[in-house]
Formats: C-alpha cells, structure tokens, sequence
C-alpha cells in the first residue's frame, strides 16, 4: 500500500459524495492508501484565483503543507480544477524561492506548517492508467464492463494548460480509454471528449453553458453509448443534473447515464451500491446496471 | 576519427502527405483532397502548401506572410488543432506516415479553403479600445519613464500577433458567437495592466458585460494554442481579479467568485447551496426552485446548517487578512506567479508527454461551416 494525502475536494464532501465513497472503497484495490486531510479548505476552483489570486496562492500553499506535514509525497486528487488549482500553485511555489518563502512566512504566522516543496499533486486517473496502480486495476476489475459501450470525458482542466497538467497529450488523451479497455468495456471516440462541459459559467451564462454541455451528451448518444463516466465531479454535476434543462431547451431526452471514474472502476471491481450510491444520480444508472447483469 | 557526419539541414528529403479541407463559399463545394509532395526534411506545413500551391494545384488558398511568426497571417488547423503553418514543422510528423488533416481555424466564418474571414475577429479586438488613454490631450512636457516592473505585468499579454489561434477553439464562442473572446480580451488587459493608462475602470465596465470576461469559460483551449505564449485565459483571469480589486463587481460571474472567498474566509469549504442566490440573486434563484427541489431529492442540495465546516478555519480568514495587508491584489496576485510558470517549457519533469510515438488522431475534425 502506498499512503497518500487525499484531497476530496468540495464536490465529493458534499453533493457528490458518491464519489468520496466510491473512491475510498476503490483504493485499497488499486494499492493507494488515502491519509484524509481534516484542516484543508477548498482550492478556489478557479473562482478564488479569479477574485482573490494572491489569497488563492496561500490558500493551496496551506493545503499543500498540511499534505506535507502528513508526510505524504503525494496529494490524490478527485477533481480536475482541484488538480489544476493545486499544481499550478505547487509549481509556482516549488520555482520560485522568493515567492516560496514569502508565502510560507505567511502560512507561519498565522500558525500553519512551512511548505518546503516536496509534495505532487496527482489525479487519481493517472494513479491507476499507468504504473503499479495500473497493474492491480487490471488484477481487480474482474466483474469487467462487458458489452458496455462508455464514453470516455475527460473535461479541460486535466488536460489544459498541458505545461501544468502534463500527464498525456491534451489533444490525443489515452488514460480514460485504456482504464475502460483494462474493465472489459469498449471505449467509443467522438470529437468533443476533450471539450467543456459548460460548470465554471452554467450559474452566470447558463445558455452559453447548456450549448457547450449538449455536444458530449449528444455526441455519445449518436455513437451508440450506454454511459459517459468523467475524472471530474464538476462535469458529473453539470452533465447529470443540467440533462435535465437540455430536455427543456431542446426537447430531447438523452437519459445519458454519467458515471465518477471511481464508480465506472468500481462497477467492475465488484463494489456495493452502498459504496457506489448510483441512487444520487439524476438521470438513472439503472439501464447500465441492467445491461451488465445480462 | 569519426569519418560519419551528420548530413546538412536540407541535404536530405522526406515524404510529406497531407490531406486539405477545400472549399469554396460562393458554390458551397467541398472537398477533403490528398497531396503528396518531396520536401526538404526542415520544413515546416507552410512550406509544404506553397510546394503544393507551386508544383501541383495553384488553386490552393491559404494566408501567408512573414513566414517567421510574427506577422500572424497563417493560422489554421491541423488535425482540429490550431497552429501557426510557420511554425509547424513537418519532420516527425511525416516520419511516423501520418497524414494529417488540414482545415480552416474554427469560430470564423470561411471564405475559401484555409481562408477565414478575420471581420468578427477584428470588430472584437476593435471594440477593446485599443489605444492608451493617458488622460490627457497634450502631451506631457516631460517624458513619462515606465519602469520594466510596471511593464512585466502585460509582458505576455503584449506578445500578442492576433493570429487568432486562441479563437479558433474557444469552447465559450462556439456557444455565444458574441463572446469577446480570448484575443480581444487579452488585448484589453494589455491596456488596463498598462501602468499608463488612465481608463482602467471604464474599459473594465466596457468589458463586464454580457459578452465579456465572465463568458469565458475556462477550457483553457486559448492557453494551449496560442503560439507566443500569450496565455489569454490568465490574462482575462487578470481582467477578473482587477475588476473586483476596482469595484466591477455586478456581474453575476464576479458576485459567484467572490462568493467562493467568502466561503473560505468562514467555513472553509464551499457553501455551495447559498451559491445560487448568492450569484443569481434571490429572485432568480427562487425561479430555479423546480429545478433545485429535483436535484434535493438526490442529495445534490445539501443542507447549509450545519455548516461543513474545516478544522483550524480560523487559519485560512487570517491568512486572507495578510495578504490584503500585503496589497498583491488583482493583477499583480497572478503576474507574481508567471516567472516560475515561464519555466515550466525548460523543465524536464514538467515536459508534456507526446504519449505515443506514432500520431494517431482520434476523430477527424468536423470541417469548419462558413
């Protein structure tokens, strides 16, 4: 078992629990064993680097030490802008000395550990695409997804800015697709699986929002999907609980299951429902959850 | 003695395929057609159309210019990707046997072939103002000195050559063709980050409306195709945090930011079912209540009280009160992270991986519609 910090995240501690506790019953299977970080706050998710850039900084710094203070080399993340927010600041921090260090007197004085620079911020996603994490997926995924068709969507900010994210070419993604592959499922293509979901403005901009969020659902639908599963619990949110609105605005019902990463392994890995908690989902899980069976 | 040299740039030659988009707006054909030409192993894609343009179809239209990126006239997409055709070099590309896809940038309407019409590009950076507005008519008797502190602030924003690239692939434009967009906005905070101009509130007004910064949203495809670096989506992030510092503050994009401080200040964690009201206002939020009470029956609207609250919070509302102590606010809180982001591209462990040696495209783009 390797011992990492787990960074939850807003989403998952809150609307998205399922995918909290999908994650942690997932772990142990694909050798991670998650340290829960009791004092950490929210990144920001974009909004608080928009508003407030240099408190965003500190912010992350703090999460960062307290990982560090755990002494865990790695902080697990579930969430794409959680994992843009961190590892941006934790490369600003870990290539700056000046700014390092007055960040981290900051943190001091208001009583919180120094951050040294010594933690990665890592995605689940890529714990378990390549690499040991892969190996035992493979080992533990042995209900399989077979004859499920998945759409893989992979969201921006795990991709986007590559320079910061850098774990696969952002234009030509491959993670979500051999995950699928290595569960037994059939990974389909289509253009937008790289795209916007349309969260960061679907509260101010709801229509630009909605016309972003229709391409995936749309685009999966016509390739003959069963289910869409997502890295990222803001796109979860967005794609499940706005399908609905799409049905207002273009009156089509899509019933587009979308699944958490940790709960598309999950499925294969044998997980409980109590585990999976498909009952929060808006648009219904069941129709997958048939097929399988079958 | 090694009696081996490598051979001279240019002295050998390479196969390059590529397959083009044609078309032609006055008749509405088109056409994906494929051209093989022998080209020296330097060269880049805009190299390779006018091989193509000389020696096979004449017809071929595309734009070109300094060949040497500055004068941004050669935009378009390869493999659905924008690029600079000048900056693009062809070698590995034509050694792994791909044969990329070549179609006009996307966002603009088509003229013919590889040609955009640049119009909406150019009213958009137009309605930016972009011209300093010192305040004054005459000028001033004394020269103005503008330190190189002042002026790292638009650095990047200044390197822009309005190619357009970033454009091309913005997600938000693709849903709002008014959206100002990556270009015009990074032009615009060229002129409020420019210690010399005098107009920073008005242009910020000019810029939070419907069409402006709080549209953007954040796919991050600007950052990634633009060929100088510019990073427009830091810079409308920069447009944002001067317009809350300046008091810009009615939109609802500004009001759901500031919201996400205030939640770190007291609970720590988002307080995500006050966020609706809180950025919509209440009026609006109670016409969402069918909508929100679908959502409460899945857990999705957790309840506010009691508070999810995080261990030593009080930490995180000091640390807010330090640094407005400190006074990085706006702009200044993201450009003092840029020297170390500007190293990322000389870093070994941050190098994007190219993740397969051979390029394999998923799906091919879809041709761009005039």
């Amino acid at each position: 078992m390797r011992k990492v910090a787990y960074y939850k995240g807003c989403l998952a501690s809150l609307s998205a629990k399922e995918l909290d506790s999908s994650t942690q019953a997932l772990a142990p299977k694909v050798g991670l064993e998650l340290v829960e970080l009791e004092t950490v706050t929210c990144c920001g998710a974009g909004d608080i680097h928009e508003a407030e850039p240099d408190y965003y900084l500190h912010l992350n710094a703090r999460i960062l030490a307290y990982a560090e203070a755990a002494n865990c080399d790695t902080l697990l993340t579930v969430c794409n802008v959680c994992t843009l927010n961190l590892r941006q600041a934790n490369w600003q921090l870990k290539n700056d000395a000046d700014l390092r260090e007055r960040v981290s007197t900051n943190l001091e004085r208001v009583g919180v550990p120094p951050y040294s620079g010594n933690v990665e911020v890592r995605h689940l996603l890529w714990e378990i695409a390549e690499g040991e994490g892969y190996e035992l997926l493979k080992q533990s995924a042995h209900r399989g997804l077979k004859g499920l068709k998945i759409a893989p969507f992979y969201g921006c900010q795990i991709l986007r800015p590559s320079k910061i994210l850098g774990f696969e070419d952002s234009d030509r993604p491959w993670s979500l697709e051999r995950i699928i592959e290595a569960c037994g499922g059939e990974a389909i293509d289509y253009p937008a699986k790289i795209k916007c979901c349309g969260f960061p403005i679907i509260q101010a901009r709801e229509e630009t929002a909605l016309g972003e969020l229709i391409q995936p659902i749309e685009q999966a639908k016509e390739a003959g999907a069963d289910a869409l599963v997502t890295p990222c619990p803001l796109c979860h949110l967005s794609l499940d609980a706005w399908q609905s609105k799409l049905k207002e605005s273009t009156g089509k019902d899509f019933a587009m299951p979308i699944l958490h990463l940790s709960q598309l392994v999950g499925v294969a890995a044998g997980l409980e429902e109590s585990e999976l908690k498909f009952k929060r989902h808006v648009v219904p899980v069941t129709p997958v959850l048939e097929k399988l069976e079958v | 003695m090694h009696s081996e040299l490598a051979p001279a740039p240019g002295s050998t030659t390479i196969d390059v395929a590529l397959k083009i988009w044609r078309y032609d707006a006055e008749t509405g054909e088109k056409e994906l057609k494929r051209y093989e030409v022998e080209a020296p192993d330097w060269v880049t894609l805009l190299d390779v159309l006018d091989l193509i343009k000389d020696k096979q179809d004449g017809t071929l239209a595309y734009r070109k210019s300094c060949r040497m990126m500055i004068c941004g006239s050669c935009g378009m997409r390869m493999d659905g990707a924008a690029v600079l055709a000048c900056k693009t070099r062809m070698y590995d590309i034509a050694k792994s046997g791909h044969v990329p896809v070549i179609s006009p940038m996307g966002n603009l309407p088509v003229r013919k072939d590889l040609v955009v019409d640049m119009d909406p590009f150019w009213s958009k950076i137009r309605a930016m103002k972009p011209w300093l507005d010192p305040g004054y008519e005459e000028p001033a008797e004394k020269e103005r000195i503008v330190s190189q502190q002042q002026m790292n602030v638009i650095h990047k924003e200044a390197l822009c050559i309005m190619c357009g690239c970033c454009v091309s692939e913005c997600n938000s434009m693709e849903s709002d063709p008014e959206f100002f967009g990556p270009a015009a906005l990074a032009k615009g905070m060229r002129f409020v980050g420019d210690a010399r101009d005098q107009a920073d509130v008005a242009r910020l007004n000019d810029y939070n409306t419907e069409h402006g910064i709080w549209d953007c949203t954040r796919c991050y495809f600007c950052n990634e195709r633009c060929p100088k670096g510019v990073d427009p989506r830091d810079a409308i992030a920069k447009l944002g945090a001067e317009s809350i510092k300046q008091g810009v503050d009615h939109d609802m994009g500004a009001k759901h930011a500031k919201w996400f401080v205030t939640s770190a200040k007291t609970t720590g964690w988002l307080r995500e079912t006050e966020l609706v009201p809180k950025t919509q206002g209440v009026v609006s939020a109670i016409k969402q209540t069918k909508f929100a009470l679908g959502l409460a029956r899945r857990g999705k609207v957790p309840p506010p009280v009691p508070p999810h609250v995080a261990a030593r919070v009080d930490e995180s509302r000091k640390l807010y009160n330090l640094v407005k102590e400190q006074g990085r606010d706006g702009a200044l809180g993201i450009v003092q992270g840029e020297h170390a982001l500007g190293r990322i591209e000389f870093a070994e462990q941050a190098g994007v991986k190219t993740s397969d040696p051979e390029v394999r495209p998923g799906v091919e783009p879809p041709h761009a519609e005039g």
